[in-house]
């Protein structure tokens, strides 16, 4: 099983110019590693659907690859994504699901079929082409290079342990995280400046 | 009835890039009219929730995306519509088929509360009911698109959106020919 920081922090020193869109669980720790204007926090959103958005932004910047750090408990609520991002070829999309088995910042419930589902199973099973299982950390430290650099869509999930993130919040006063001190549609019309430069 | 023809010119007109949803009968035409190729871009989602989450993230991307869904699927889609596009401020074109529209028309019921006897009646289409007080209580503005002389509506309505830098949804209340 990962840390979270074993997860991220690779991640984090080899990205480049791609956008990063994360959600639930790991919007506040990935801001330890990342303050970039790519950033894209989908929080105080709509939980489930941080695929279908970050596929969105892939089909719009097909010359930029799109991360996407998805929550197995959000990927569980609209699995009809994976058949999505699939038909669309996205090819510059990377899809990670950080299964943590809970809803973390709700307490770390187990989520339905904590431990049993298989995620990139059913990610192969949807059309992907390229997907990896990971529960060691010097595995995927080692993989992650060419998993960034091969043509997507590319499903990663990566067994991490559960942390004890609290409820998202976005606050211009006191917000520690700099990507959640802008409002939700601040920071979806700052991203699409920054993406037209 | 409008000819899918012409509202697809009315999109390109005006500068839409992307066609998010799913087809039914009503846009079937329009669906088969794109399906070679050529803008707007359909993109096709499993469930009409994904349509929101995925024009939002076209739209930051840079492109002018619109959404086209039967009014069953944006009930499906309440706080995929709250937290993606309407939470983030995003000019967005919805079209809505209005299934149920002219069996609502036969009624005559168009307005007060519907209540469970009407919700439940055979010859009644419960998502037409609810459509235009569920776009009412989400605070989407619409207006209705019935036939070709209200093409027009599609120019219009992203005038409105752009302008209020929020999503206004057009109901097409017949089927495109």
């Amino acid at each position: 099983m990962l840390t979270k920081q074993e997860l991220l922090q690779p991640l984090a020193s080899l990205r480049t110019d791609e956008v990063v869109v994360t959600t639930m669980g790991v919007v506040r720790p990935w801001s330890r590693f990342s303050d970039s204007r790519l950033d894209f926090a989908s929080a105080d959103s709509a939980m489930g659907h941080v695929a279908d958005l970050a596929l969105g932004i892939a089909l719009a910047q097909p010359h930029r690859r799109v991360i996407c750090l998805n929550g197995d408990g959000s990927l569980l609520m609209t699995l009809g994504s994976l058949a999505t991002v699939v038909e669309a070829e996205a090819r510059n999309l990377i899809l990670f699901t950080v299964e943590n088995r809970t809803f973390e910042i709700t307490g770390n419930q187990a989520i339905a079929g904590a431990g049993r589902v298989d995620f990139a199973g059913m990610a192969r099973a949807a059309g992907f082409s390229r997907t990896y299982a990971f529960d060691d950390p010097a595995c995927y430290a080692r993989a992650l290079p060419e998993i960034l650099r091969e043509p997507g869509p590319v499903f990663v999930a990566a067994r991490v342990e559960p942390g004890s993130e609290g409820p998202l919040s976005r606050s211009r006063k006191g917000e520690p995280v700099a990507y959640l001190r802008p409002s939700l549609a601040e920071s979806a019309h700052r991203l699409r400046e920054a993406l037209a430069k | 009835m409008a000819k899918a023809r012409s509202i697809v010119e009315a999109l390109c007109k005006v500068g839409v890039t992307d066609l998010v949803g799913l087809p039914d009968n009503s846009s079937a035409a329009l669906f088969a009219l794109l399906k070679g190729g050529g803008e707007p871009v359909i993109r096709l989602v499993t469930r009409e929730g994904e349509a929101f989450a995925m024009a939002a993230g076209l739209w930051m991307g840079g492109r002018v995306p619109a959404v086209l869904i039967q009014n069953t699927g944006l009930l499906e889609s309440g706080d995929s519509f709250r937290g993606t596009v309407q939470r983030m401020r995003i000019p967005l074109l919805c079209l809505i088929t209005f299934r149920g529209y002219a069996k609502l028309e036969r009624v005559g019921q168009r307005s007060g509360e519907p209540d469970p006897h009407l919700l439940s009646r055979p010859d009644v289409d419960s998502a037409a009911l609810l459509t235009e007080p569920t776009l009412q209580a989400w605070g989407l503005p619409f207006d209705y698109l019935h036939d070709e002389q209200d093409v027009p509506k599609v120019n219009a309505s992203v005038e409105k959106a752009r302008r209020l830098s929020t999503p206004v949804a057009l109901l097409v209340t017949r089927d495109m020919t």
